[in-house]
């Protein structure tokens, strides 16, 4: 498909313009973080980011959403709308790991028997604009050990990829390309495309933080009672923190709220660290320690997921290793089961 | 396409206190909508999400079966938040109905062979509706002997007491009910369910055991038939585990790479052998 050049400039300017039509979700700085939120007036977008402190997945499965309203009626409480509507929007300027996790989750949510409208829905209706990461933003990267590359168009409808005083822009679906008149008319030629692959090419060697997480699948197939799993839970807080930041983490809890005569029922994430995720209501619990969770997260990610979808399901964006409050580092976590 | 998250309305047609205790109830459901009940079209072996906006859901084993025409039942025990208000209810009441979710029993298997069916407490309920649906009228003829072996702690706790009366006086249902412990009234058998299991001694030969109750009975029920040559493959047996979506979306009821809610609530000894054994 076509591709074109932007100055590095107009692009503010083109996210605050879309965002005059439509929904334009884009990484805006908060104190010290950076979050992707609505783009508004007057606000500017700031693309110049790392990558942001939460992952983008919030945009199709927001941490807490109404799925229906109820109302109460003389023979008991009635459904009174579904709220599964998705207007179009844009989500502008992702990292490509962040946009490799919607491809996973899509596996997930889009399936053939049961299909999930509310994540489809907003899937669907949005546009994703990949930002490449043409230097690795943090020593904790890892997403070429997890199929991913800094500068990749997995996940996308548009890449665009710094490539000195130009972006280079890529339509890469026809949903992209249904925004190509926002992006000027200055045709890319060869020389910038070539100049792109030799950025991408030197961006992917710059990863420097490897795991083996392909190679820990046929380990983690034979080893569900080994003792490794009672040394890693040792200082986990059970917070959630990995689980909230994950790009991955799809896992939901549903439940009903009512003021009055009038109500919703909601999902909201939810977080395999927690003790009740699992818990009956008999009081039995599958996994009664934080050990058997710790294992839950670990399998889910490196062995299940490949299990179910042929995917890892991790984008290898660091996001919970930074973030981890005691510094439990999945990546160490990896390379210990590995040499089991 | 419908939205598998969304309830079919269905009002409380019919309530049945099943045990002295009171806390378990059977439940009859009649879909608002008529057409909704050829949506819900079922298998036994399969659960449903019961449904009451302004508390939340609950996953029971669907305890009707698919030859009773006009309506679902559900027998359902008073424990958490949702199933307490449905032991509120009244007939005539609206709620919502989610499913039918899960695989169920595998009936084409089942089809040509011996069936032991064994039950223990208030873990009968997909039973029953398996039992029903393979004594419905020509769906019999499918269906080789079937040996049913149900127990209860006491008299006072056995569900379906009309039904089991009913299924006593035919001559093609070989019945089994005991409790652990008779009162004045009990001129049945008296004796724990695997003990009962190895008095009756159901032949292996073409046999399949559906097995269903409290883990302490499974756990002493399933040397039992080892002990009569059953192989793993012809011992099937149903889980339980924490549930809120019933679609293997939310994340909780998975052992090993299989949700319950979707790849089971059914599975045989020989496939959980695969499994984790983490439920």
């Amino acid at each position: 498909m076509e591709k074109r050049l932007i100055k590095k400039e107009a692009l503010a300017g083109i996210a605050k313009k879309m965002a005059e039509e439509f929904l334009v979700w884009a990484p805006v700085k908060k104190e010290d973080n950076v979050l992707f939120v609505p783009l508004e007036k007057d606000v500017e977008p700031f693309f110049a980011y790392l990558n942001s402190k939460n992952a983008p997945k919030n945009v199709f499965f927001p941490h807490t959403e109404v799925m229906m309203k109820f109302t109460r009626t003389p023979e008991g409480m009635a459904l009174t709308s579904e709220e599964n509507k998705a207007d179009a929007a844009v989500l502008f300027g992702v990292r490509p790991c962040d946009a490799h996790s919607f491809v996973l989750l899509d596996m997930l949510f889009d399936q053939e028997k049961y299909k999930d409208e509310y994540y489809i829905n907003k899937r669907n209706n949005t546009t994703v604009i990949s930002l490449s990461c043409v230097k690795p933003p943090y020593a904790t990267c890892f997403c070429t050990s997890v199929d991913g590359e800094p500068v990749s168009d997995i996940g996308a409808d548009i890449l665009l990829t710094d490539i000195g005083g130009n972006y280079l822009v890529e339509f890469i679906t026809p949903k992209g390309e249904k925004l190509a008149k926002y992006f000027g008319e200055d045709k890319a030629d060869a020389a910038a495309d070539a100049k792109k692959k030799e950025i991408a090419q030197k961006a992917k060697q710059a990863i420097s933080s490897r795991i083996p997480a392909h190679e820990v699948k046929p380990i983690l197939d034979n080893n569900f009672e080994h003792p490794i799993w009672a040394t890693i839970h040792g200082k986990c807080l059970a917070c959630g923190t990995c689980t909230y930041l994950c790009p991955t983490c799809h896992c939901f809890d549903i439940s009903d709220e009512a003021k009055g005569s009038d109500g919703v029922r909601i999902r909201s994430w939810d977080s395999c660290m927690f003790p009740l995720f699992t818990k009956e209501t008999s009081g039995h619990n599958p996994r009664t320690s934080q050990k058997e969770r710790w294992r839950q997260r670990v399998m889910h990610k490196f062995k299940y997921y490949v299990d179910n979808f042929g995917a890892i399901a991790c984008v290898g964006c660091g996001r919970c290793v930074m973030s981890c409050p005691v510094n439990l580092d999945i990546r160490k976590v990896i390379e210990d089961i590995s040499k089991i | 396409m419908q939205n598998p998250y969304v309830p079919y309305p269905v009002i409380v047609d019919k309530i049945i206190t099943e045990v002295d205790t009171k806390d378990i109830k059977t439940f009859r459901f009649k879909f608002v909508n008529p057409e909704d009940e050829a949506k819900y079209s079922y298998i036994p072996g399969q659960f449903g999400e019961l449904s009451i906006f302004g508390k939340g859901e609950s996953p029971i084993g669907i305890a009707s079966s698919p030859t009773q025409k006009g309506y679902v039942e559900f027998t359902v025990q008073k424990a958490g938040v949702v199933t307490t208000a449905l032991h509120e209810m009244e007939e005539g009441a609206l709620m919502g109905l989610r499913g039918p979710l899960g695989n169920s029993w595998p009936l084409e298997y089942l089809e040509g062979k011996n069936i032991v069916i064994v039950g223990g407490g208030f873990a009968f309920t997909t039973l029953r509706s398996l039992i029903n649906y393979m004594i419905y009228g020509d769906n019999r003829k499918r269906f080789g002997t079937i040996t049913v072996i149900y127990g209860a702690r006491n008299p006072g706790l056995l569900l379906y007491k009309d039904e089991l009366a009913e299924w006593e006086k035919r001559d093609d249902l070989n019945m089994n009910v005991t409790v652990d412990k008779g009162d004045a009234n009990w001129k049945g058998r008296e004796g724990f369910v695997p003990t009962v299991c190895k008095e009756v001694a159901p032949s292996k030969e073409n046999s399949v055991a559906v097995i269903c109750g409290p883990p302490i009975m499974i756990r002493f029920t399933l040397p039992v038939f080892f002990d009569l040559g059953f192989s793993k493959e012809n011992i099937i047996t149903s889980l339980e585990m924490r549930m809120k979506c019933g679609i293997g979306k939310c994340g909780r009821c998975n052992v090993g790479s299989k949700y319950v809610c979707k790849d089971g609530p059914v599975f045989s000894l020989a496939e959980l052998d695969k499994l984790t054994k983490e439920y």
